[in-house]
Formats: C-alpha cells, structure tokens, sequence
C-alpha cells in the first residue's frame, strides 16, 4: 500500500503497532467494517420504504409526486462532483501536493455545503406546500390519504439522517482540512485522507440509493 | 491448592520468568493512579476496568428491580404494590440486564481485557475507539438512568408498538434514545475486536492457533457488526413515531406494528448469541485448564462459533409463531430453530469430552463452568421446546419463556461471567480470592438458580402468563418458592462482590500463571504489563498445549 | 371467582383432543430430552470424580477417531429432535385450519378487557361461555395495543393485532370453568385483563343464551366498562383524584356548580359522561373529566348506565360484580 507514495508522505506508526503496514491495514478494514454497519442502518430504513411502496401504491405515488425530482438531481449531480474532488484530495496525498490537496477538500466541502443548502430549500418548499405532516398544529395537504402521510414522514427521516451524516462528515473535513494545511501533516497522517475518503465516498453511495429509492421509483 | 509450578516435567518452559519483570516497569494498574489516568485511559485493560466497575453498578440495579418483582409475586392479588410499580420494575430489570449488563458483560470486560493478550497484540486496533465506545455506552446509560429516575418505563424491555408508542404515559423516550445510543458502543467494540483479530496477531498466531474465546468474541463481533445497525433503525423509527407520530407502526396511517416485531427480532434474536457465544468462550478455557487436558475437538468447536453466528441471522420468527405470521413463515422458522441445536450440541459434548480422562481440579472457576454446562444444555433443550410450533401456542408468552431464557441469560452468560471473573481475577489484578468461600458462592448460586427458576416451567406450563402484576391464587406456592430461591441467589450474588474486593487489598499476590494454564496471557506478568508483553510471547506450536493430549492432536496437527 | 383448583397443581386441565395431543407431545419431547441430557449429567459428574486430579486413573488416549464422534454427536441429537418438529407442525397445521362448520365467536381486545360476541348477537364481557362437542372459531382483532387471548385449558393462544383479524379455533369436549388470559403484554392492567372460560353442554348453553346471557351479565358487564374506560380510577372511594363518588348517585339531587339542582337520571347520566364539564359540574369539584364523546360506542354506554343505576352503594356494586359469576358456575 505505500507503493505510489511521493518522498516524504507516510504514516507515522502509532506505539502499539507493529508496523505501519499493520497500522495502514487495520484502519482500512476498520473503516469498511464502519460502512457496513451504516449501510445497514440505512438498508433497513430504505427497506421499510419500499414495503410501504409496495403495500400502499398509489398514495406513495402521489406523495412523490410533491418531491422536488429536480432538486434531488441536482443534489445527486452535486455529490458525485463532490466524491470526486474528494478523489483527487487523495490523489494529491499520494503525491505529496499539499496545497491542491487542501483545496480539493475544501472544494469538497464546499459542494457537501452546497448540498445541504438545496435540500434546506427543498425542506423549506416542502414546508410551504403544507408538506411536513410531523408537525402537529400545520395541516397536511394529502391529509385525506393516510399512508401518504407514511411515506412522506419516512422521507424526512432517512432525508434527515443522510443530512446528519453529511454535516458530520463536513465538520470531520473542515477539521481535517485544519490540520493537514500544517506543515509535516502528509508525512505523518497520509492515511487519514484515504480513510476519510472512503466514508465521503459512503455519504455519497447512500444519497446515489436514497434518490431512486425515494424520488425516481415512486413517480 | 493452586500451585504456581508446572505439572512435573510435561509443561514447556517458559521462555520469561514473571519475575524479571518486577520492579522494571509498573504493571498496568499501577502505571499512573490519577483519576485523569483512568478516565482518558486507552489502554485495553484500564477500560476493561472501567466497563467492569459500570455493569457491576447495572447488575446491582437490575438485580433490585428483580427483586421488587419477586417481592411482588409472592402473594396472588398484588397487594404488595400497584400493577403500575409492578410493570415499571419488570421493565427496568429487562432493560437494564439485556441492554447494560448482559450484551457488554463478557466482550467489554474479559473480551477486552483479553484479547490483545490471547492474540500477542499489545493494545486493540483502535485504542481510542475503545475509550469512546465507553463514554457512549456510558451516555446511553444516563439517559436510560434518567428515565428511571423521572418515573420509570412500563412498556417491558422489547418496547412493542403500539403499546410504547402511543398508549404508554411513561418515559419512553429517554429509555428508547438511551438503549439506541448504546447500541454504537456495541458496534464500536465489535469494529475494534474484529479489526484486532484480523490484524494485529502476533507473528505465527494463525487463525487455528487461536483460543476458543478469540472465536467467539470474532463470531460475536460480527454480530454486533451485522445486526446492531438493523435495531438502530428500528429504535429510531419507534423514537420518531412516538415523538413525531410519523406513522410506520401506526394501522390508522397504513403502518405495521408487526413491523417492528420483525426489526427487533432480527437483532435481538441474534443478541441472544452475543450474549451466549462470549460465554462459551469462557467455558472453553476454563475447562481444559481444569483438567489440564487439550479442548476436544477444536475445530469443530470454532466452526460452532461461526455456525452458531450463522444461524442466529435467519431464526428470529419464532419469537412470533402466534404473532398472525403466515403458517409457511411459521414452518420455516421453526425447522431453521432445531438447526440452532447442532452447533450447540458440538459444543456441550466437546467439552464433557474435554473432562474425560482429564486431570481434574474442582476449583471455583471449574465449578462455574459445570454449572453452565448443565444449566445451559437445560435452557438450550427447553428452546427446542419452544421451537415446536404446537408446544409454542400453548407456552408462548407464559413463564415457561421466562424460565427458559433465564436459563440461558442467567444459568449460562452470568455463571460464565462469574466463571471467567474467578478465572482471571488474578491476572485482572494481580490477588488471589479466598478459594473457600468462592466454591460456597458457586454452589450457592447453583442452588439459588435453580430453586428460582425450575418452579416457573411448571407455572409456565401450567398457563400462567408472563408480566403478570396479579395472578390465580392456585399459583402462590410455586411463586413463593420461586421468590424464596431469589434471596438464596442473592446471597450467592452478594459474596462474591465481599470477599472479591476484599481479594484487592488483602488478597494473597497472584502469580503469573496461578491455574498452571495454557494461553499467551498466562505468560506475563499478574497483573500484566502496559503493553502487555515485554519481550515478543512465543505463540505455542498447537492451542491448547496441555500436558494431557486429546487421540485427534494426531489426527489434526501431526 | 377463580376456578376450583388446587393450591399446588402440577398438570393443566386439559379440554380437547389438540390439547391432549400437545401434552403428549410435551411428554415424548421431555422422555428425549432426559435421553439426551442424562448422560451428559451423568458423565460430568463421574468425570468429576474419577478423574480428579492425583487419582489413579488410565489417562491415555482411546483411540477412537474423534471426527466419527463429532459428526455423530452433531447429527444425532438433531435428527431426533426433527421427529418432533414434524409433530409439533402437524399439529399447528391442524390447529390453524377451521372447520368449516365451525361457530364463529367475535372477540375484540381493549385495554384492558376483553368484549365477545356470540352468533346470536349476545356479547359478554372478560367471560366468555361456549358449548362444547362443536368447533369454535374465535375471531379477534384488538382496538388499541397488540393483546393476545390466550386459553391454557385448549392448549392456544393468538395475539389480537390492531389492524387485522387473526383466527383461534378448537372443539372443547368437557365441561367445565377455565382462565382465559391475555398474554401479550399490554400496558397497566395487562394481568386483570381477563376472566373465565365456561365450556357447557350445548343445551346448557342454548339456556344460557336465553336468560343468563341476555340479562344477568348485563350489570357485571356494565362494571367492567366501568372498570375498562377507567371511571373506577377516578370515581371509586380512595383514588388519588378525589372524583365524586358514583355509588347511590342515580335517582339523588345534585347541586351543581352553577347553583342549580338537577335529579341525576339516565339522560343526565349520559350528557355527564359524553360531554362532563360545562354547565354539567357538580358543586366543589374542577374542570378534569375528560369527554368520552366518541370514545364509548352507544351500546356500551347503555350498558355502562345500566350499571351506575343499579350501583346503590359500594358494597351493593361488588355484590353485583359477584354475583353473575357465581351464578354461571
């Protein structure tokens, strides 16, 4: 794995490994062993949306017919150029390039930012279509089918938790961003970009399943 | 009694004497002894320490919940308390033994203390990790402790909707986010064994060289791994259809509250495992060390592990057999149920094979790890039972369920537990306990078990229901024994943590390998080392190494 | 009220041919269980002792192949334990497909009683009265929470879900008076939720129908409704809110809040109970009683002011819960 790493970038090893192989080894599989579980976590939800799909058809449809396909395009769009300048920060890592490294993260980001502004103004157009049926004193315009209502609460939810994940995950990259604009950062802590890049690229692969799952299957 | 010296001339010599190493470096307890030091610690055996001294404090709240109950249930018409205080106390008993003692008891405390050492390693994968999977078990905690605190919960530990959802006027809340953010640590802890076992053994420990109690922390990781996340959903779903009404449990919005049946037991199914597989690693050890004989049939018994692991995935529907599943569902899981008893079988009988022609000393730990064995294979048959879909209509849902789980959870995961806190209480802190008064603990708590437990398959097959606040008066005498035999248990509960911390101040200093046992963490010091180890440990040519070969040590390793 | 039985039972009462195959099921299961568990107690214990350690003992190997055993020890125990998964299924098969002819008898779950109706149109309330030599099919569905009826003395239990029906069936063939429980757990007063089960002979039952049925289970009915919508919780002498006392109250002046003086009859009974507060509050009580406008079906209501009439007093109200069910058995 160190192969195809510029002079001067590496880890440094931490005192209880052996090696820095080693070190580099268990954090790959810890991070993947991390993404499985979340994938899980959001298979179960997308799996009870689709039971609701399959069980209620039509006010599923006509709940979807009120989500901004556009919006969510747009957003998929968004989060694969982000994965993308994520994939460059590594690549960057890799060779040693601090600065354009430090850029594609903030280019990074700066889409993740950008993503959660347009879904902000989906939410706030759901908001004034009367389409938030969670809250108790605002009336819901599809309040005559029952299982719209389901479907569009289980939207929020795992819309919501995917949000968080992505807030997170951009506080987690400002912060890292901090630090690996130090000067010594790529000698000592390359593995952070990767590993780091693999869970970005996760938030992604959720939103690339939440999209069709909620907004493409049910129109 | 347990002498530090090999049995003659047959045990390999050591390659470090215990005793070089005193006075070169303080021991892992006495490294640094401010509270800070404890509090930020990230070595794997400080918070082992730490998750010891917390599920304790749960055991002993679970334990007085269990015991207003047994109060409770002594006389037929609930005079004693209110049907409300009743419910409250079966629910924090439930919640706090499944979700605070019984999932964390053997992998958060032996698991970590333990494996780095069993493997070579000096410290888990992830050190800091470890740390915080216990701050977040921790949080999950206060918020369940607030709950109770506030008033209490009555909805029982599995939380069914509608019943939490929309009907109950206690604090669910609390409880629901407490118990779904220790479900992370969880998660956290399994992420670290497995990236420890997959990566930092040490240079020639194969996979097959690995003591059974590895396997079974692997085969409980991936659990933890694969099934958490699902009740994760599940818990935040039931969190928002209670706070927000947003309607998946709910029949009035075209929601299913079976629904949530099936995302709960499809993890805690399989939690059953997490807590019964960590156990029978214990058992594993304990046994061929007090016989001084190599574990018959060791791999079967580590592929039981993953088997066992397996399995545990596609069996949950049995807890729903007169839950209006379809009859076909019905068929499949209960046939997938017997399939449960193979790997168990494999185990029980390897290690009533490992006693035969052994050499055998009846030390507490020994006596906890027969105990277990007949209790569990109790508990294990009395789940076949359960598994029979016409004998499951009747006994569904009544004590006959109590009694069996009891078994497994109490008769199997806390002798196992004690078995294991007896068996490495001196590597743990360095201090021999008072041997007599341990094997008097054991046989009482045998008893006490026993007592309280048996009566209830008969109330179970006599019909009577579980969570009952009040019952018919023609089942007062055999809840009265029931009740008389929880204060026996108690007691035997109550030595143990006497005469243990007594062991840490007056106890006689524990040599490095008191039960002249096989596996790399007999071979540092007592209590160990910061990093473990001083020197690289020699991993052993084959596990197991007794002096008493097994005829398949042949068979499979010459 | 409870069934006769003994102080210390140790076999249930069985009523029907399934109830007697399961416990013989129970019974050869249990004979393989001591078959297979016996010798491992058995082993360990003589292990114990005869391999202590310093006993004279031969410790060589056997020379038995020990994959031969696993694989044995493995498949053995589950091959026979197999036996009784195909029984146990058959049984549940059978016990899950009605007979055609089978009489229907409605059952509604509620927190926290249980409402049967039989087909002639006579419901009753927690107890439940059935012919026997006929199969019956219970049809339950549940108003709120997930309940379960459950009856020991047939061997079954179905869980009562909020929004679909499940089915129970069997063909009782002795007389006699049973518990019948609800099993799921179900919220504060899941274990009251309940009662009796009486298995009569058919003309017994057709008796019960005509008189019993109709008319004297209408006062202990009434009293668990009254205990079932949670008026005793207020309203009875010793509640933490010191609601009014109902016992007596029909037929007596009440002096009301704003002055006036009302006779307390049915009508006002029933504009109480639909809709409490308002120019309705009686003299020295607060505004607490919520409305049950909507939440108590119109029969129920009736039978539930049928009930508050006869109440005289609180010794002649457990009078009445008393004796309907002496008089059944």
């Amino acid at each position: 794995m160190s192969e195809g790493l510029a002079d001067g970038v590496g880890v440094a090893r931490a005192e209880h490994f052996e090696s820095v192989a080693q070190q580099r080894e268990a954090a790959t599989l810890g991070i993947w062993a991390w993404l499985i579980t979340e994938l899980l976590l959001f298979s179960a939800l997308f799996l009870v949306a689709l039971i609701t799909r399959i069980q209620h058809p039509e006010a599923t449809i006509a709940a979807a017919k009120h989500l901004k396909f556009w919006i969510g395009a747009t957003n998929t769009v968004v989060l694969i150029c982000s994965s993308l300048t994520m994939s460059m920060a590594i690549e960057f890592s890799r060779m040693g390039w601090q600065r354009a490294m430090v850029r594609a993260m903030l280019a990074t980001a700066a889409l993740g930012g950008l993503f959660l502004v347009l879904k902000g103004y989906e939410y706030y157009a759901d908001w004034d279509e009367h389409m938030m049926p969670f809250l108790s004193h605002r009336p819901f315009a599809l309040a005559e089918t029952p299982a719209a209502r389901l479907f569009v609460n289980l939207y929020y939810v795992a819309t919501l938790l995917h949000a968080l994940h992505l807030f997170t995950g951009i506080a987690l990259l400002l912060a890292m961003t901090w630090m690996a604009a130090k000067a010594g950062f790529l000698s000592r802590h390359q593995n952070w970009i990767e590993v780091y890049g693999l869970y970005w690229h996760f938030i992604d692969l959720v939103w690339i399943l939440a999209f069709p799952i909620l907004y493409v299957v049910n129109r | 009694m347990s002498a530090s010296g090999s049995i003659g001339g047959t045990a390999r010599r050591e390659p470090h004497t215990p005793e070089s190493t005193i006075g070169r470096k303080p021991d892992y307890l006495h490294a640094e002894s401010t509270l800070r030091s404890w509090f930020l610690a990230t070595d794997h055996k400080r918070i082992a320490i730490l998750y010891l001294a917390s599920i304790t404090g749960f055991f002993v709240i679970g334990a007085l919940a269990a015991g207003v109950v047994r109060l409770a249930l002594i006389v037929p018409d609930g005079a004693i308390m209110t049907n409300d205080t009743y419910n409250k106390a079966f629910t924090i008993h439930g919640v706090v033994m499944v979700w605070f003692f019984l999932i964390p008891s053997i992998p958060a405390t032996f698991g970590n203390f333990l494996i780095p050492l069993m493997i070579g390693a000096k410290d888990l994968a992830f050190p800091k990790l470890n740390l915080t999977s216990w701050y977040v078990f921790m949080t999950g905690a206060l918020f369940t402790l607030v709950s109770v605190v506030l008033g209490g919960v009555d909805t029982g530990w599995t939380f069914y909707a509608p019943l939490s959802t929309a009907f109950s006027n206690t604090w669910v809340l609390p409880a629901l986010i407490g118990v779904t953010i220790v479900g992370f640590s969880s998660i956290l802890t399994g992420l670290n064994f497995v990236v420890t076992i997959h990566t930092m053994r040490a240079p020639g420990m194969t996979w097959f060289k690995l003591p059974i109690f590895v396997w079974t922390h692997y085969a409980t990781s991936l659990i933890f791994l694969l099934a958490t996340p699902v009740i994760t959903t599940a818990l935040i779903l039931l969190i928002a259809e209670r706070a927000f009404h947003i309607g998946v449990f709910d029949p009035a919005y075209g929601g299913d509250p079976v629904l949530f049946q099936h995302l709960f037991w499809f993890y805690s199914h399989p939690a059953v495992y997490i807590m019964v597989l960590p156990g029978m690693g214990v058992i594993s050890e304990i046994v061929p060390a007090f016989a001084q004989k190599k574990l018959f049939g060791y791999r079967f018994v580590a592929y039981a592990s993953i088997g066992l692991a397996s399995v545990t995935f596609f069996v949950w529907g049995h807890h729903m057999f007169v839950n209006g599943q379809s009859d076909l569902a019905s068929l499949v899981f209960s046939a997938l149920s017997f399939a449960v008893a193979v790997p168990s079988a494999v185990k029980v009988y390897n290690w009533t094979a490992t006693i035969h022609k052994g050499s055998l000393r009846l030390d507490t730990p020994m006596l906890y790890a027969m105990g277990y064995i007949g209790l569990f294979v109790l508990g294990g048959l009395t789940g076949l039972y359960l598994a029979t879909l016409a004998i499951n209509q009747h006994i569904h849902a009544t004590y006959f369920v109590v009694a069996h789980f009891h078994y497994i959870m109490v008769g199997g995961t806390v002798l196992a537990f004690l078995g294991g806190l007896h068996f490495w209480w001196p590597k743990f802190t360095g201090r021999m306990y008072s041997e007599p008064w341990g094997r008097v603990s054991a046989l009482l708590i045998f008893l006490g078990f026993n007592v309280t437990f048996f009566p209830q398959f008969i109330l179970g097959y006599l019909g009577m229901p579980r969570r009952y606040a009040t019952y018919p008066a023609e089942f007062q005498l055999l809840n009265v024994l029931s009740s008389a035999g929880a204060t026996i248990l108690a007691a035997g509960y109550i030595f143990p943590m006497l005469y243990l911390v007594y062991s840490l101040w007056f106890g006689r200093k524990a040599p490095a390998n008191p039960w002249n046992a096989k596996g790399l963490e007999w071979e540092t010091s007592s209590p160990p080392p910061t990093h473990n180890f001083l020197s690289p440990p020699e991993v052993p040519r084959i596990p197991y190494d007794y002096p008493i070969q097994a005829q398949e040590s042949r068979d499979q390793h010459g | 009220m409870t069934p006769s039985h003994e102080s210390l039972q140790l076999w249930p009462a069985a009523v029907s041919a399934t109830a007697t195959e399961t416990d013989l099921l129970i019974l050869a299961f249990t004979v393989l269980t001591l078959l297979l568990t016996v010798p491992v107690f058995v082993a360990i214990t003589y292990f114990a002792v005869r391999y202590r350690e310093g006993s004279e003992a031969n410790r060589q190997p056997s020379g038995i192949r020990s994959n031969l055993i696993e694989i044995s020890w493995m498949l053995i125990p589950f091959l026979l334990t197999l036996i009784f998964f195909v029984w146990g299924a058959k049984l549940f098969i059978q016990s899950k497909n009605a007979p055609p002819d089978a009489m229907v008898v409605e059952a509604v779950g509620r927190q926290w009683m249980w409402k049967f109706q039989h087909p002639t149109g006579q419901s009753e309330i927690n107890n439940l009265h059935l012919p026997i030599g006929q199969p019956i099919r219970l049809h339950i569905i549940s108003q709120d929470v997930i309940h379960a009826l459950y009856l020991p003395a047939v061997r079954m239990q179905v869980a009562a879900l909020p929004d679909r029906y499940t089915d129970l069936w069997f063909k009782a063939d002795k007389i006699g008076t049973y518990h019948l429980y609800c099993s799921e757990y179900c919220g504060t007063d899941h274990s009251v939720m309940g009662g009796e089960v009486t298995f009569m002979n058919p003309g017994d039952y057709q008796d019960w129908l005509t008189h019993a049925g109709a008319q004297q289970g209408k006062v202990a009915a009434g009293r668990a409704l009254y205990e079932a919508y949670g008026c005793a919780g207020c309203h009875e002498p010793g509640s933490a809110v010191k609601a009014p006392s109902l016992a007596g109250l029909y037929g007596s002046q009440v002096k009301l809040a704003d002055g006036r003086t009302v006779t307390a009859d049915e009508g006002w009974l029933r504009d109480k109970i639909l809709n409490p507060n308002g120019d309705r509050l009686a003299e020295g009580y607060k505004q607490v009683m919520p409305s049950f406008a909507g939440r108590i079906p119109a029969d129920e209501l009736g039978t539930l002011i049928d009930f508050l009439k006869s109440y005289s007093s609180p010794a002649a109200g457990k009078a009445a819960d008393a004796t309907p069910a002496g008089a059944t058995r």
